[in-house]
C-alpha cells in the first residue's frame, strides 16, 4: 500500500476530525477564492465593459479619460481628422448631460443624457424598437428599461425632457421627443434613468457651439499605433487606450480592493495553514507508536514523511474542490451586496471568475499545504525509533 | 549451516544522557549470534535487553562497539541503507503489536512486502501463506480491534515474517497475552525458528524463555549468565 492508500486510510479512520478539517479548509479557500476574484475583479470587468463599446481609444480634452469635464471644441473638425487617419477605423463625438423628464401629474424624473450619433458602434444596445434617426422631427430619443418603465409609454409616444448641460446653468425648458427605441446603457447603475439622442440634438439643445465630451474611436486593430497618429496629428488633444484607461483606474481607484484581498488572502493562507498543521501534528502524535513500528520494520524516513505529506495533500485536494463552490455562491452573494452601493453599473462586477484564479488558488492551496506539512513531516522523519517503542510500552 | 554468525556484536556500550547524569543502558556487551539460533534474552527491568534488542534490530545505535549482521558493518550505515537492512532481513514483533488499526489482518502483513516492491501477485499468495501459517486464515479480513490479543500477535509475526527476514526479534511478545495466548505464541516462534529463522526475544516470561537453544540473563547492562540446551 502506497502513501496515498496509506493517507485516505488514516483519515477514513478518524472520519469526524477528517470532515471538520476539510470543511475548515474548505472555507479557508472559499474565502482565498473570493479574494482572488475580488483582486482582478473590478479591473477585469471595467475593461470588458470598455471593450464591448467596440471603441478602444478615447480622445479627451485633458487626461481624465471620463466625460462631463473640459470639453473639446470643434469637435466635429477633431473627428473629421481622427477618422482619416489610416490606423483609425471610426471616430465618434459624444456628449452627456443631465435632463429631466416630466412623467406627468406634476412628477419628473431625473436621468442621464449620452448624444452620439448612432453608427456602426454606439455605447447602447437596443433592445426594442430602433435607434434615433438624425435631423428628425421632433428630435428621436431612445430611453433605458428603467426609464421606459417609469414613463409607462408606448414606442412612438412623445415625452418631453428638459436637457440640463451644466449643473450651474439655468435649465432651459422641456422639449419634445419622440420614443422610438428601448436599449441597454452598458455603464448603467441600478435604478438609473438614461437617455440616448443623437449628437447633433443634444448640441442644439446645449447651444454652447460644437463641443463634445470626447471622441470615441475604433482603430484598426493596434489602439497604441492609432494614439500615436492622433497625438501626432492633434498634439493638443489627449488620446487613450482602453488599457490605459483600465491601467489608471487600477492603480488609482481599484488600490482599495487589491489590498483588502492582498491583506485576506494572507490572513486565510496563514489559517489554512494553522489548520493544516494542527490535524497533521495532531495526527502523528497519536499514532507515533505505528510509525515507530512501521520505521522497524523498515519504512524509511522518506517514505514516513511522504505518508504524511500525502495526508496534507488529501486534506487540501478535499477541502479545495469544495472551496470552489462555496467560494463562487459566496461571490454572488458579496457581489450583490457590493453592487448596491451608489453609482456601480450594474453590469460591472467586483467578484469575477477567470482561469487564473484557479491555477492561483490551486498553487496558493498546495504551497500551504506543503509548507503546513514540513512540521510534522520533520516529526515523523526526525522520530527516535527505539525511545517511542520503549515510551509507548511504558505509557 | 553458515558458518559465519549471522550477528556479531563487539563491545556495544549504550549510554543515554540523562538530567540526573548518564545512564549505561549497556557496558561492553558482546555477543554472537548463529544462523537458525533461536536466544531469549531475560532480567530485570531496566537491565538493557530491550535496548539490546533495538541495536540488534539496527533501530538504535551503540555509543561505542561495533555491530556485523550477517559479516556486514551495520554500525556505520546511513539511516536509509539500515531501513533497508529492516526491511529485507529483519522482523519485529512488539509487546503492544502495533498493528495498523485501519487495516484488515491481510493487509496488515502485506504492508512490508508492498514496501519491499514485491509484485501484487506474489504479496497476495505470500500473504494468504503467512495467515495460513499462523492460523489465521479466516480472519484475513477483519480489523484488529475485532481480533484477540493472541490473534493480533499472531498476524504481528505473520508481518514480521512478510519478507522472509533471517532475523526475527520479539520485544516482550507475550507480554500483553494470557497464559494460554502466551503459549500460543510460544508455539509458534518454535515453528518459525525451527523453519529455519534466527530469533531472539527479550521476555521477562520464564517459560517462554526456557523454551530457547539459548538463553541469557542480563543485569546491569552486561550479560551476567548464559545458558545452552
Amino acid at each position: 500500500m502506497r502513501s496515498i492508500g496509506f493517507a485516505a486510510r488514516s483519515l477514513v479512520r478518524q472520519p469526524g476530525r477528517t470532515v471538520l478539517g476539510i470543511l475548515g479548509i474548505a472555507a479557508v479557500g472559499a474565502l482565498l477564492f473570493d479574494m482572488l476574484l475580488l483582486s482582478r475583479g473590478l479591473v477585469v470587468s471595467f475593461r470588458d465593459l470598455l471593450d464591448g463599446i467596440g471603441f478602444d481609444v478615447r480622445v479627451t480634452a485633458t487626461d481624465s479619460p471620463l466625460p462631463g469635464g473640459v470639453r473639446l471644441n470643434d469637435s466635429h473638425a477633431l473627428a473629421i481628422v481622427v477618422a482619416g487617419l489610416p490606423s483609425v477605423s471610426e471616430a465618434v463625438t459624444m456628449r452627456t448631460a443631465g435632463g429631466v423628464v416630466v412623467l406627468g401629474a406634476g412628477k419628473e424624473r431625473f436621468v442621464t443624457m449620452t448624444g452620439m450619433d448612432p453608427g456602426p458602434r454606439r455605447p447602447w444596445t437596443l433592445v426594442s424598437g430602433r435607434d434615433v434617426a438624425l435631423n428628425a422631427t421632433p428630435p428621436e430619443v431612445v430611453v433605458n428599461e428603467q426609464l421606459m418603465s417609469d414613463l409607462a409609454a408606448t414606442l412612438g409616444a412623445q415625452v418631453s425632457i428638459r436637457v440640463e448641460c451644466d449643473a450651474n446653468r439655468a435649465s432651459p425648458v422641456a422639449r419634445p421627443f419622440g420614443l422610438v427605441g428601448v436599449a441597454q446603457f452598458p455603464f448603467d447603475s441600478e435604478g438609473q434613468g438614461t437617455a440616448a439622442v443623437s449628437f447633433g440634438t443634444l448640441r442644439d439643445a446645449c447651444g454652447d457651439g460644437d463641443q463634445a465630451d470626447m471622441l470615441m474611436v475604433a482603430s484598426n486593430g493596434g489602439a497604441a499605433e492609432a494614439v500615436g497618429a492622433i497625438r501626432a496629428a492633434r498634439p493638443d488633444v489627449f488620446a487613450v487606450t482602453n488599457e490605459q484607461i483600465v491601467a489608471r483606474m487600477q492603480a488609482q481607484n481599484f488600490t482599495y480592493f487589491r489590498q483588502i484581498s492582498a491583506v485576506l488572502s494572507t490572513i486565510t493562507l496563514v489559517f489554512g495553514f494553522l489548520l493544516i498543521t494542527v490535524l497533521l501534528t495532531v495526527s502523528v502524535n497519536q499514532r507515533l507508536g505505528e510509525i515507530a513500528a512501521l520505521r522497524a520494520l523498515g519504512f524509511s524516513r522518506a517514505r514516513a514523511a511522504a505518508d504524511v505529506l500525502a495526508q496534507g495533500a488529501m486534506l487540501i485536494t478535499a477541502g479545495g474542490a469544495l472551496a470552489l463552490p462555496l467560494g463562487t455562491a459566496l461571490s454572488i452573494w458579496l457581489d450583490r451586496i457590493l453592487k448596491s452601493m451608489p453609482g456601480i453599473p450594474a453590469a460591472m462586477h467586483f467578484f469575477v471568475f477567470e482561469p487564473r484564479a484557479l491555477v492561483v488558488h490551486a498553487a496558493l492551496l498546495v504551497t500551504t499545504a506543503l509548507l503546513a506539512s514540513a512540521y510534522p513531516m520533520w516529526l515523523v522523519a526526525r522520530l527516535p525509533i527505539a525511545t517511542t517503542l520503549r515510551n509507548e510500552v511504558v505509557g | 549451516m553458515n558458518a559465519t554468525p549471522l550477528v556479531v556484536a563487539h563491545r556495544l556500550t549504550k549510554v543515554f544522557p540523562m538530567g540526573g547524569g548518564p545512564v549505561h543502558a549497556l557496558r561492553e556487551v558482546s555477543l554472537q549470534i548463529a544462523h537458525g539460533q533461536y536466544l531469549t534474552i531475560r532480567g530485570p527491568s531496566g537491565c538493557g535487553k530491550s535496548t539490546l534488542l533495538h541495536i540488534l534490530g539496527c533501530v538504535d545505535t551503540p555509543s561505542s562497539g561495533e555491530l556485523m549482521f550477517d559479516g556486514r558493518n551495520v554500525g556505520s550505515l546511513p539511516d536509509a541503507a539500515r531501513s533497508d537492512l529492516r526491511l529485507r532481513s529483519i522482523g519485529f514483533v512488539f509487546q503492544r503489536f502495533f498493528l495498523l488499526p485501519m487495516l484488515t489482518a491481510a493487509e496488515n502483513v502485506d504492508v512490508p512486502q508492498a514496501e519491499a516492491g514485491v509484485s501484487r501477485v506474489e504479496r497476495r499468495r505470500r500473504t494468504a501463506e503467512l495467515l495460513e501459517y499462523v492460523g489465521l486464515a479466516h480472519r484475513a479480513s477483519h480489523r484488529p480491534s475485532q481480533l484477540s490479543g493472541g490473534e493480533a500477535q499472531r498476524v504481528a509475526i505473520a508481518r514480521a515474517l512478510a519478507n522472509r527476514p533471517r532475523l526475527l526479534l520479539g520485544d516482550e511478545p507475550t507480554g500483553e497475552l494470557d497464559r494460554s495466548n502466551g503459549e500460543h505464541i510460544a508455539e509458534l516462534l518454535d515453528r518459525v525458528n525451527r523453519d529455519g529463522t534466527t530469533v531472539v526475544v527479550v521476555t521477562h516470561d520464564a517459560t517462554l524463555a526456557e523454551r530457547a537453544g539459548r538463553r541469557l540473563s542480563m543485569r546491569d547492562g552486561q550479560i551476567e549468565s548464559e545458558e545452552m540446551s
